[in-house]
């Protein structure tokens, strides 16, 4: 299916996306309701007590500070923060889940009502097809900006409940329950606190729900409240799907997409299900209301077994535990904790250095990226932010990504690159050999003067010294000298290079042209 | 020598005599075990008995003794656990099938303190199946007999515990009491029964019935043991999230308080019901004409709500019992199915396999109150007629310290005699809106019944945290009726 169909489908019909988000409060340390502590992986079923493991008589004690976590990223993306709350158990039989209940939140989460804007530029703009007045049936409204548009996207609620154990099937294909002869589980997980993010049905693109994921990514990253792995599984994305004739008010049947383990899969698999849904009404056929499965390797969805969805939860009202009831001053105390979130350190670098939108969006994405250009920027000065912005998102980042490293793990550091920057500025060296210097001092570690001072690097702008490289110059050169005389300018190049040989390349360039022009004229 | 005689021995007179060296913790525990060998055939009172762990702690109290260290409050005394309560190195069956091999891997809270103080676990106690019943009838190990006359029930859910205490087999039991657990049984076995406020004992590691309702408490054969031993396993935990934070009073002190000003309700509303024999209804009365002549200011108090109790209860009891015994699964503990087809199998099987037919009712009962369409007709209306007994209560504290009724209608029955489960549920008349309330309350005996010598027994219910008041109140009861604890059965062996 191309990208082709899609916008085919979309021209006639409208999406409605809603997304389900589940962290992993990874910053939490420890389990839930018990002691044990969060990791990924490990010996199964090493990291468990009598709570996790629904021993007979053992009883939850609620982790504060996943509490605090779960209010943190209400506070970050603008959610009302319950005053009373409580939790509720939600009661099915699974092999994964101990006690057959989960302990969850039911009609009184601790975050509602809360909203985040999402940005979308480049090509998946073009998903968006009412962007020129036309009428939104309902939902937020598109503000079109540069190169783009920006939409508020809403957020239900955040509540807080306890993940499940992981099953392994033995027996069947790729580890799928289908023809299993066994299943194993695995209780290391069960327990870890998990923060459940329900949107409005407000997203209207596959672009759209990809960058609400991504940016509350970031805002989680930037909170330091998980560490977002979508391979790992601490961050999963379920989607609810459902498409209806442009200008139609009713929303169509839904189905609801799991298995998404990237961002590119929660694009593809909603893309994929928005034409199946379109392909099925076309044919006058209805859309089924059920739960399918994204399988990124056959790029399709297919359905999971009905059977699994007649649930009746039984919410009741966790008797383990008292009701919370939280005080304001307790609220606004977590609110002044706050760090800066992305939109507004991108608004900041925006407003305070002049960068473009888009570079400003990359370097506020995650606080560490965020942090080390703060550090660049408080030595070379707000005058020279756009040069450690191009530095960092240039050869800094294809730097990381070739080496697979974080921004915080780099041998060049915040001072070593503000240095190299001022060596450029100052004109020791030029932009050219700053690259040779970048490049040793990110394998090296070695400050940046010093590799300069080592190589003999040392840009010569003394006017004296190009002064004579260039008459050197000039007189080797009769023809070109003639030619630049009689209006034919673009040879300047030519003599630029010419003298920067002559001086081995430390000539520095600015001063090399100045002098050749005046020379020549 | 004369083997000691728990029947004619408080458990503080038990750890005094060892104290001073009359005789020693492992005499203590043979004395238990002897009695167990003499009686427990017939009474079947013990699910499990743990020498090994008995005699070991007994060998630490000797020790201690010999080494001159001063002895807990409970050192030496003769303690059973009934069933339902987690202890390592023993099995905790809760009197089901289900967990008949199942071995506890952690130590219940209220247990684990109670040995800290000294005592000496002698056994585990036979209970109707999860504590769902009130006549032990319910036991997928065959049921208790009262030692008062074995033809009768000892109460339930915790009727080994009362039983067991009732044959001196041991001096003290833990028992737990959900709608009248400990209370009813202690009324129909002549013992005294205390149900503290709820959160006053950590639930951590007793097996959930009523998350909500359910406290563990104390069996004894008088009250000063009771407040000795409510002294030795109250108190915040951590591991229990609705434990209380209040601190611990000093019970034992306050047994001697008298009554004189004590502010008595007689709930006078309840006490014309239909099935209050008329025995029980005029030992209350007496009760009331005690405290007066006592010194106490004696008034009648109405708890209007307290009739919708039950109805309540066989919502909010089941609904969360539903929940709890999920867990009973099959897959990681307990009682799994041969040669399931699939998990739904597995999980269907195992659990008519391995429940009786009262723990399938409860969890069906449950199970439909909390279902779809259901839930306000059902729990939320059980929960607005809970918050209405609170505030009965609420209101009858305003105006008394104390209030008395009976603690059931009648005394105990026979076997087979209640076989509707409805008859059955009403013996908890008296004791579920307390545990629907969440307030304190105790069962001392009221006098023998004269048509069949059966005890009686007199609910006397607290406020919150009141537990010091209950006490006082009860020790002045107890002293001035003079109540011999001992059953016929007992004092047959003395012969």
């Amino acid at each position: 299916m191309g990208k082709d169909r899609l916008l085919d489908v979309l021209e006639r019909y409208e999406a409605v996306i809603g997304l389900e988000i589940h962290t992993e409060i990874t910053a939490a340390n420890t389990k839930m309701f018990c002691g044990c502590p969060v990791a990924f992986g490990g010996e199964p079923n090493t990291r468990v007590c009598p709570v996790c493991l629904g021993m007979p008589g053992a009883l939850p004690v609620p982790n504060e500070a996943a509490i605090e976590w779960t209010v943190l990223a209400g506070l970050a993306t603008d959610c009302d923060i319950a005053l009373w709350s409580q939790f509720h158990r939600k009661q099915y039989f699974y092999p994964d889940m101990p006690k057959d209940y989960q302990i969850s939140q039911y009609d009184l989460p601790f975050c509602s009502n809360g909203m985040v804007d999402v940005e979308v530029d480049g090509p998946g703009v073009a998903e968006r097809l009412d962007l020129d007045g036309d009428v939104v049936a309902d939902g937020p409204v598109p503000v079109v900006e540069d190169g783009g548009y920006r939409v508020p996207i809403g957020i239900t609620r955040i509540h807080l409940e306890e993940d499940t154990g992981k099953m392994v099937h033995v027996g069947g294909s790729e580890g799928r329950i289908a023809g299993a002869t066994h299943s194993l589980v695995d209780f290391n997980r069960a327990g870890t606190p998990l923060m459940e993010l329900v949107s409005e049905p407000d997203i209207r693109t596959p672009e759209e729900a990809r960058r609400f994921a991504q940016k509350l990514r970031s805002i989680w990253l930037v909170l330091g409240v998980s560490d977002c792995s979508m391979e790992e599984g601490s961050m999963r994305v379920d989607g609810n799907v459902s498409i209806r004739a442009r200008g139609q008010v009713e929303f169509g049947t839904k189905t609801e997409i799991k298995n998404m383990n990237s961002f590119k899969a929660l694009h593809d698999a909603l893309a994929y299900e928005i034409v199946r849904q379109a392909d099925l009404l076309d044919a006058g056929e209805a859309v089924v209301q059920e739960t399918r499965h994204w399988d990124a390797t056959a790029r399709r969805t297919s359905g999971l077994r009905s059977k699994e969805e007649a649930h009746d939860y039984r919410y009741f009202p966790e008797p383990d535990m008292v009701p919370f009831s939280f005080e304001p001053e307790w609220i606004a105390s977590l609110a002044a904790q706050l760090p800066e979130l992305p939109d507004a350190r991108r608004d900041r670098y925006i407003a305070e250095y002049a960068l473009p939108k888009a570079d400003a969006a990359m370097l506020a994405a995650d606080s560490e990226t965020g942090r080390y250009f703060d550090a660049t920027v408080e030595i070379t000065g707000a005058d020279r932010a756009k040069q450690a912005a191009n530095w960092m998102l240039g050869d800094l980042a294809a730097l990381l990504n070739a080496e697979g490293i974080a921004i915080g793990d780099a041998r060049v550091t915040p001072a070593m690159l503000a240095e190299l920057i001022g060596l450029v500025e100052d004109g020791t060296i030029s932009g050219k050999q700053a690259k040779q210097v970048f490049a040793e001092a990110a394998e090296t570690g070695d400050a940046p003067g010093a590799i300069v001072e080592a190589r003999g690097m040392k840009q010569v702008s003394d006017t004296g010294a190009i002064e004579a490289a260039v008459a050197a110059v000039l007189e080797a050169n009769p023809a070109e000298v003639e030619s630049y005389r009689a209006g034919k300018t673009s040879v300047i190049g030519f003599f630029v290079g010419q003298v920067m040989r002559e001086m081995r390349g430390q000539g520095n360039p600015a001063v090399v042209n100045e002098v050749l022009r005046r020379m020549l004229g | 020598m004369t083997a000691l005689d728990l029947s004619a021995l408080s458990a503080r007179q038990v750890r005094d005599g060892i104290a001073r060296g009359d005789f020693s913790a492992r005499e203590a525990a043979d004395a238990a075990y002897a009695r167990i060998d003499a009686l427990d055939g017939e009474v079947h009172a013990f699910l499990q008995l743990m020498p090994e762990l008995a005699y070991a702690a007994a060998d630490r109290v000797d020790a201690a003794r010999a080494a001159g260290d001063e002895l807990p409050p409970l050192a030496g005394v003769p303690a059973g656990i009934k069933d339902n309560m987690n202890l390592l190195g023993t099995r905790t069956t809760c009197s089901s099938r289900m967990l008949e091999n199942y071995e506890s891997v952690y130590d219940c809270t209220a247990v684990r303190r109670m040995l800290d103080a000294g005592a000496l676990p002698i056994g585990k106690l036979n209970m109707d199946e999860f504590a769902f019943g009130s006549s032990t009838e319910n036991s997928a190990f065959g049921p208790t007999r009262n030692p008062w006359d074995l033809e009768r029930v000892p109460g339930g859910s915790s009727g080994g515990s009362a039983a067991a205490v009732a044959a001196g087999m041991v001096s003290v039991s833990l028992g737990s009491d959900t709608g009248g657990s400990i209370r009813q049984p202690a009324a129909l076995t002549g013992t005294v029964g205390m149900k503290p406020t709820y959160g006053r004992v950590s639930r951590y590691g007793v097996i959930a019935f009523g998350s909500s309702l359910d406290q563990i408490g104390p069996f004894t054969k008088n009250v000063d043991d009771s407040a000795l031993l409510l002294e030795a396993i109250a108190g915040e935990d951590p591991r229990d999230a609705t434990s209380a934070t209040e601190a611990v009073e000093a019970y034992t002190a306050a047994v001697e308080g008298g009554v004189r000003g004590l502010r008595v309700g007689l709930a006078t509303d309840i006490l014309e019901v239909e099935g209050c024999a008329a025995e029980v209804k005029q030992s209350v009365l007496d009760a009331a004409e005690v405290f007066a002549s006592l010194g106490a200011e004696v008034g009648e108090v109405a708890l209007p709500s307290a009739r919708h109790g039950l109805s309540a209860y066989y919502i909010i009891g089941p609904a969360e019992a539903s929940s709890n015994l999920a867990r009973f699964d099959g897959i990681r503990y307990g009682h799994r199915a041969d040669d399931a087809e699939d998990v739904l199998d597995l999980y269907m099987r195992s659990r008519a396999e391995g429940f009786g037919p009262e723990t399938i009712r409860r969890i069906m009962l449950g199970t439909y109150a909390l279902s779809a369409g259901y839930y306000d007709a059902y729990y939320g209306q059980a929960q607005k007629a809970r918050t209405r007994i609170i505030e009965d209560f609420r209101s009858a504290f305003e105006r008394f310290d104390v209030v008395l009724t009976p603690t059931t209608p009648e005394p105990a029955f026979r076997f087979g005699e209640k076989s509707d489960p409805f008859t059955m549920y009403l013996n908890d008349f008296y004791t579920i809106p307390v545990n629907l309330a969440g307030n304190c309350a105790m069962s001392v005996p009221s006098g023998l019944c004269s048509s069949t010598g059966m005890p009686m027994g007199l609910q006397i219910i607290g406020d919150y945290f009141a537990e010091t008041t209950v006490f006082r109140a009860a020790a002045a009861y107890e002293a001035a009726l003079g109540f011999d604890t001992t059953p016929p059965l007992v004092r047959a062996l003395a012969r």
